[in-house]
Parts: structure tokens; C-alpha cells; sequence
């Protein structure tokens, strides 16, 4: 295993019609991390993932996946051997039984882990013998996974894999996307439930309108990221705080309030040089600092 | 396993043809023999029998295989399951191969056991058919009538209806039959070249070895064609 990126695009496109569903994206997603993937509904995360997985085809830029080149089809098909991919409604054949979908996937993998699909069948009660297509939702959730973690890759995409279960399914699945990530295999998942991302990604990327508004660590984002309320007797016009990494600025009355990407010191000190009442400086959650990029877009 | 996937996704459509067909076969043949005089049976009634079982299951086959070439990746995108098969480490032209091997293996079994069963039921009546006689018009059958499955196949690998598709290959393919009987050469006519009136025996209703050759070949490469055109726009079309 090298220590290349799992995941590399460069200007990588998508247009359908006058329609940009995907822009310029720059990505590089790092193996033993796990990414998280944010984005809106139509953000373009899912037509992201399809071209990454060959299923359909750059309007321009280009891409690799564990090495290969992602519209050549030959080597997609050679990299799909090394991932597994779990969409975000769970597709599975309704017209096999549980035992029969699991046998037909094993034989696509040479490097099939059967004690990982005899502990995943019997932790998330998989009947063998019944059809998919009589499974609960949840059910069809953890069949898909187990699917997913049986066959040993090196990448494991996952478009809201957390759809459809129950918390302790929830609980079961974080769990081992940290035990993936810490075998190796770098995990690259979207998910709107801002949560459970904090709890697991060392990475975000988010997405907006097709392009990638921010792509940094979580640590990092921690680290940097705060809320900085502050209260004048006369407050001063917003100009004033237009310093980089001041991201977002709202006046109410005597109050303002800034969100801040970095540069922390000096914004108080501009603040105190004018004159500042109170100064609160909190650090802020990923939910907090998505929806500001979001609507900062 | 690719068979698996594609047996079991046709094998409910596959066996309700191969029952209904074999029984309304079985059904024409036994009472056809059971209506026949003594005398009729010695002469050519017995052949003209078989021919017209022929021309039954002609209609019956070419209505099946239309059936066994609907589904694949088009109709999975419909119901959400092609990015799951197109996610497994194969080739598109590999899983069009595979599910036109399977239809092609279950089209000749819908011809081979609705005959078996004629064959079977003759016998048991005191009337042994000529086994050249039953391949001659399972050979027709299957090199004339593949042209239609392979339509089929075409039609699902651009509309992805579960009603619509089967319907325009129907339409698909009654058009062309109407206007060969109009304008194509009687040699390159393929109802004719499937039911066996291009080479039975008028008089003693026997098919005979004058094979028509030509439309054979004619009939074989219109199925590749179509085949090959139904490959190019799956490896082409986005999921």
C-alpha cells in the first residue's frame, strides 16, 4: 500500500445540459483517515461519487482511485475490485434470499473476510433464508454493509450509509467505520446527520453548488473555528472587521457577531481598540461551521 | 455468478413461458391425434399436424423471447439496482454477454422441450415423429428466431418501462414481419423461414433439408448486429 492519496481529482466536471451538477473539483482524499463528504441535497456529492465509480462519465478534469484512472474503463473496473460502495438507497436484488446475495458478491472478492460476514450476519440478525425483498429498510441498510466490509478493500464509499437505522445500528456502524479506518482502509462516506461525522471523520470536504468549499481536517477546524460575539455601547460599522478569516459578520442592535476562520487575536484586538464592552470568544461545532459555509455560498 | 444473477432474474419469467408453451403444444398435438381417423394418421395429416404445431409455437416462442430479453442494466437503473451491479469488479460487455447467454440457453429450451414434449406424447399415441423432422424445425426456430430476442435485447438496452420497452419491441418487431411479407424476396422472408414454410413439403408436409441458406445467414447477422449495437450503447449510456 503506497501512501498516495486514495482519491485524487484535478478540475474534475459534470454538466448535464446547461446544468453544472459537478465544477472544477479538486480533491485528495488520504488513506487510514476517514472523509467526510458534506453537501446540500444537490450539492453534486452523489454525481461525485458516480464518476469516481465509473458510472458515468466526466464532462472534464480527470481523476484516479487507488492509482487508476477513473474514465478508462479497464482500470475502473480494476479498481472496483479494491472498493466497495454502498449507495445511498441501498440497492440490493429483491429476487435473492439474504444467504444468495452474500454468495454472489463473495465471488467477485478473492479476498472475501467470511469471519467478518459470519459476525456481521449474526450482530445484525440477517435472516439467511429470507428475500431482500421482504427486508426492512434497516435490515437492507445492514445488508449493504455487510456486503461492503466483507470483501477486504482498500476504499470503502459510503453515500449516506447511516439511512435507515435505528441508534444502536447507528452506534454499530460508527464503530466500525473507526475499526475500517484503523485496519487500513481509507473511508470516504456523505452524511447529512452532522453528528455523527464529528464523532468519526478526521477529514471534511463540503460541497456546494458542485464545488468544494472547504476541505480541511476536523482537528484543524476545531482548532480554528470560533463564534465571537461582541457588545459596543455605539457599535461600529462592519467594515471595520473585514480582517482574513473574519467569514461571516451579523449586526443586531448593539451586538455583533463575527464567525472566524483564523486570525482570532487580531479580531479582538480590533475590537478592543474600538472600544469593546464584552468580548465572548466560543469555539464552534461542525454542524455551526457547515451551515455558515453553506450559506455563505 | 453472473449466470446466478441472471437465471434468477429471469427464472420465474423463464419457467411460466416454458410450462404454458409446452402445455398448449402438448394440448394441440394430443387432441389433434385424438380427432384423426385411423387413415389420416398414415398420411399427411400427421406432418400438417406438426406443421401447424409449428406455427403455434413460432407465435408463442418469438411472444417469450421479447419476455426473456426485457430486464438488464437499463431496467435495473429504473428500479435503482445499477449502481450496485456496475460497482462489482466487471465489465459492461461481460454482464451483456452473460444475460444474452442466458436468454439464448433459455430460448432454445423453449423450443426443445415444448417438441420434446410433442415428440413424447406422439410416441405414447402410437405416432413416432422422424427426429429429423423435430430438429429441422427446432433449427429453424432457433436460427430464425434469435433475430427477435436480439430486438428485444435492443429495445431494453434503450427503454427502460416495464411495460413500455416490451411493447415497442413487440411493435418493433410486427412492423418489419408485415412489410417483409409486402416487399422482401420470399427467400429472405424470415416468417417463412422460421415456421418452415420456405422448406416444408406442400404435399407430403415433411420438412426437408432445402435449407434457405441465404436467409439464414441474413436472419444470424441482423441478430449479431443488433446485439452488437445493444453492447455499444450499454458501455456507452450513463447510470
Amino acid at each position: 500500500m503506497t501512501n498516495e492519496p486514495a482519491i485524487i481529482t484535478h478540475a474534475l466536471a459534470k454538466s448535464y445540459g446547461s446544468a453544472e451538477a459537478v465544477r472544477g473539483l479538486n480533491l485528495s482524499v488520504g488513506r487510514n483517515r476517514i472523509t467526510a463528504f458534506l453537501g446540500r441535497n444537490g450539492a453534486g456529492k452523489s454525481t461525485t461519487i458516480k464518476m469516481l465509480l465509473g458510472l458515468i462519465r466526466p464532462s472534464s478534469g480527470e481523476g484516479t482511485v487507488l492509482g487508476k484512472q477513473i474514465a478508462d474503463p479497464e482500470e475502473n473496473r480494476e479498481m472496483r475490485r479494491k472498493v466497495a460502495f454502498v449507495a445511498e438507497d441501498k440497492p440490493l436484488y429483491g429476487y435473492m434470499t439474504v444467504e444468495q446475495i452474500i454468495g454472489f458478491a463473495r465471488s467477485f472478492y478473492p479476498d472475501w473476510r467470511t469471519d467478518v460476514e459470519r459476525t456481521l450476519l449474526r450482530d445484525y440478525e440477517l435472516p439467511a433464508r429470507r428475500k431482500v425483498a421482504k427486508l426492512s429498510k434497516g435490515m437492507r441498510t445492514k445488508l449493504a454493509l455487510l456486503l461492503a466490509f466483507a470483501r477486504r478493500p482498500e476504499l470503502l464509499i459510503l453515500d449516506e450509509p447511516s439511512e435507515g437505522l435505528d441508534p444502536v445500528g447507528i452506534e454499530s456502524l460508527l464503530q466500525s467505520l473507526v475499526s475500517q479506518s484503523a485496519d487500513g482502509v481509507a473511508v470516504f462516506f456523505s452524511s447529512h446527520q452532522i453528528a455523527e461525522v464529528e464523532r468519526v471523520a478526521d477529514h471534511v470536504c463540503i460541497l456546494e453548488h458542485g464545488r468544494l468549499r472547504l476541505d480541511a481536517p476536523l482537528d484543524l477546524l476545531r482548532e480554528r473555528y470560533r463564534r465571537i460575539d461582541l457588545v459596543f455601547a455605539s457599535p461600529p460599522p462592519e467594515s471595520e472587521f473585514q480582517i482574513p478569516g473574519v467569514e461571516t459578520i451579523r449586526t443586531n442592535g448593539r451586538q455583533i457577531s463575527l464567525f472566524v476562520s483564523r486570525n482570532v487575536e487580531a479580531v479582538t484586538e480590533r475590537a478592543r481598540n474600538l472600544n469593546v464592552s464584552c468580548i465572548e470568544v466560543t469555539p464552534v461545532g461542525l454542524r455551526e461551521i457547515f451551515l455558515e459555509t453553506v450559506k455563505e455560498s | 455468478m453472473l449466470w446466478y444473477k441472471a437465471w434468477l432474474e429471469t427464472r420465474a419469467r423463464f419457467l411460466t413461458l416454458l410450462v404454458t408453451v409446452t402445455a398448449v403444444c402438448g394440448f394441440f398435438v394430443y387432441h389433434g391425434l385424438g380427432d384423426m381417423t385411423p387413415n389420416w394418421r398414415l398420411g399427411r395429416d400427421f406432418n400438417r399436424l406438426l406443421f401447424l404445431n409449428q406455427q403455434i409455437l413460432v407465435f408463442l416462442w418469438i411472444f417469450g423471447v421479447v419476455l426473456l430479453g426485457m430486464g438488464g442494466i437499463v431496467r435495473e437503473k429504473a428500479i435503482g439496482t445499477s449502481s450496485l451491479t456496475l460497482a462489482l469488479p466487471v465489465s459492461r460487455t461481460r454482464l451483456m454477454c452473460v444475460r444474452v447467454g442466458i436468454g439464448v440457453v433459455e430460448a432454445i429450451a423453449l423450443g426443445l422441450v415444448p417438441w420434446t414434449a410433442v415428440y413424447a406424447i406422439s410416441s405414447l399415441e402410437g405416432m413416432p415423429i422422424l427426429i429429423s423432422q423435430v430438429g429441422l424445425y427446432l433449427l429453424l426456430l432457433i436460427v430464425g428466431g434469435i433475430v427477435y430476442f436480439a430486438a428485444a435485447v435492443l429495445v431494453s438496452s434503450l427503454v427502460s418501462g416495464e411495460y413500455t420497452a416490451p411493447s415497442i419491441a413487440y411493435g418493433a418487431i410486427l412492423l418489419p414481419t408485415i412489410l417483409s411479407d409486402v416487399y422482401l424476396p420470399l427467400f429472405l422472408n424470415n416468417r417463412r423461414l422460421v415456421t418452415g414454410a420456405f422448406s416444408v413439403d406442400t404435399i407430403t408436409f415433411l420438412v426437408s433439408g432445402r435449407l434457405p441458406w441465404l436467409g439464414i445467414a441474413a436472419s444470424l447477422s441482423a441478430a449479431g448486429l443488433l446485439l452488437w449495437a445493444s453492447i455499444t450503447i450499454v458501455q456507452r449510456r450513463e447510470f
